[in-house]
C-alpha cells in the first residue's frame, strides 16, 4: 500500500510538472494557421465541418498516416489473438450453436434480442456520420467506430446459423484491405492531374468542391469500421 | 456543469481504481467514458465527443470484458 501511495504521489508529480508550464507560460499562441483556416477554410474546401476539412484536406498526410497505425495495430492484435485462440477457443464461445447454451453463461436471449435490433440501426447511423462528416460533426474514423459498434451488435445478436456476411472475418478483412488499396490509390491519384499528393484530382473539374473530402470519408469509415470489427469478433471468439 | 461532470469523473476514476471486483471498474470506465463525452459535447468539441461514446464506451468496454473472461473477475489480495 505504501509502495503504491509513493508511485500515485511520484504520479502526479511528474504530470503537473509536464502539464503547469502549459497554464503558467504567458506564451502567445501561433495564430496564423486559426485565423487563416477561419478566413478561407469553408471557400477552400468546401465542407463546413472545418474539423473535417482540416484533417483530409490541409492535413491528409497526417491521416495516411494515421490508418497505417491502425492496420498496424489492428493486423499485430489480429497476430496475437490467432496465436492465444487457439488454447482459449472451446472454453466457452461466444458462437456456440442452441442447444449448447449451457456453456455460454455471458450470452442470454435479453442480449440477443436488444442487439440484434439495434445493430442495423447503429450501422445506418454510423454511415449518417461517415457519409455527412463534411457538413456536420463526424467524419471516417467516427463514423467507421460507430460501424464497428454495430458491427459488434450484429455479431452478438445473430444466433447460430442466421448470421449475416457483414460478420464474417473473411469479408471484414477483405473490405479492408480493398478500403486501404483504394485510400492509397486515391492519394496518388493527384500526382497524375498536376495536383499533388493527397490533393483533389478533379479540383477544376468538379463543381462540388467537397466531393474529394466524401469520397475520403467513406474509405476511412469503411476501413476503420471493417478493421475494428474484425477485431472485435475474432476477440468474441466468432468464427 | 462542467465542475460537475468532473467531479463525478473523479469519483468514478477513484472507484475504477480501488475497487475489488475488475468487471465493476470496467462499468466505471465506460461511464467516465460517458460522461467526458457529454463534457467534449459541453466544450463545443461534438467529433471528439461522438469519438469518446463509441471507442471509450463501446469498443474498449468490449476489449476489457473479453480480457476479464480469459482471467479472472476478482482481484487477488497480495
Amino acid at each position: 500500500m505504501k509502495k503504491s501511495a509513493v508511485g500515485s504521489v511520484f504520479a502526479l508529480l511528474l504530470i503537473s510538472a509536464v502539464v503547469l508550464p502549459v497554464f503558467l507560460s504567458s506564451y502567445q499562441w501561433p495564430v496564423t494557421a486559426r485565423d487563416h483556416l477561419e478566413l478561407k477554410g469553408v471557400e477552400e474546401s468546401g465542407a463546413t465541418n472545418l474539423v473535417s476539412a482540416i484533417y483530409l484536406g490541409y492535413r491528409a498526410y497526417d491521416t495516411l498516416g494515421e490508418t497505417i497505425v491502425l492496420l498496424v495495430a489492428v493486423t499485430g492484435t489480429i497476430g496475437i489473438l490467432k496465436k492465444a485462440g487457439a488454447v482459449l477457443e472451446d472454453r466457452h464461445s461466444f458462437a456456440l450453436p442452441g442447444e449448447m447454451r449451457r456453456a455460454n453463461y455471458m450470452r442470454t436471449h435479453l442480449l440477443e434480442a436488444v442487439t440484434s435490433k439495434l445493430g442495423p440501426i447503429v450501422l445506418l447511423f454510423g454511415f449518417y456520420v461517415m457519409l455527412y462528416g463534411h457538413l456536420s460533426p463526424g467524419g471516417g474514423f467516427q463514423g467507421g467506430v460507430v460501424v464497428a459498434s454495430g458491427i459488434v451488435f450484429l455479431a452478438l445478436g445473430s444466433s447460430g446459423n442466421a448470421s449475416s456476411a457483414l460478420i464474417r472475418q473473411d469479408m471484414l478483412g477483405r473490405i479492408e484491405a480493398v478500403a486501404f488499396l483504394m485510400l492509397l490509390i486515391l492519394s496518388i491519384s493527384g500526382i497524375f492531374t498536376g495536383e499533388g499528393f493527397l490533393d483533389n484530382p478533379l479540383k477544376h473539374y468538379s463543381s462540388l468542391p467537397a466531393a474529394f473530402i466524401i469520397v475520403l470519408n467513406i474509405i476511412i469509415g469503411l476501413k476503420v469500421g471493417a478493421g475494428i470489427g474484425v477485431m472485435c469478433i475474432i476477440m468474441l471468439g466468432k468464427e | 456543469m462542467t465542475v460537475i461532470l468532473l467531479l463525478f469523473i473523479l469519483g468514478l476514476g477513484i472507484y475504477t481504481l480501488f475497487t475489488k471486483d475488475l468487471l465493476h471498474s470496467v462499468i466505471a470506465l465506460s461511464a467516465i467514458s460517458l460522461l467526458s463525452a457529454m463534457l467534449f459535447y459541453i466544450l463545443h468539441a461534438p467529433d471528439v465527443a461522438i469519438t469518446e461514446a463509441a471507442v471509450g464506451a463501446g469498443v474498449s468496454t468490449i476489449i476489457f470484458v473479453w480480457i476479464i473472461r480469459h482471467t479472472d473477475r476478482k482481484e487477488s489480495d497480495s
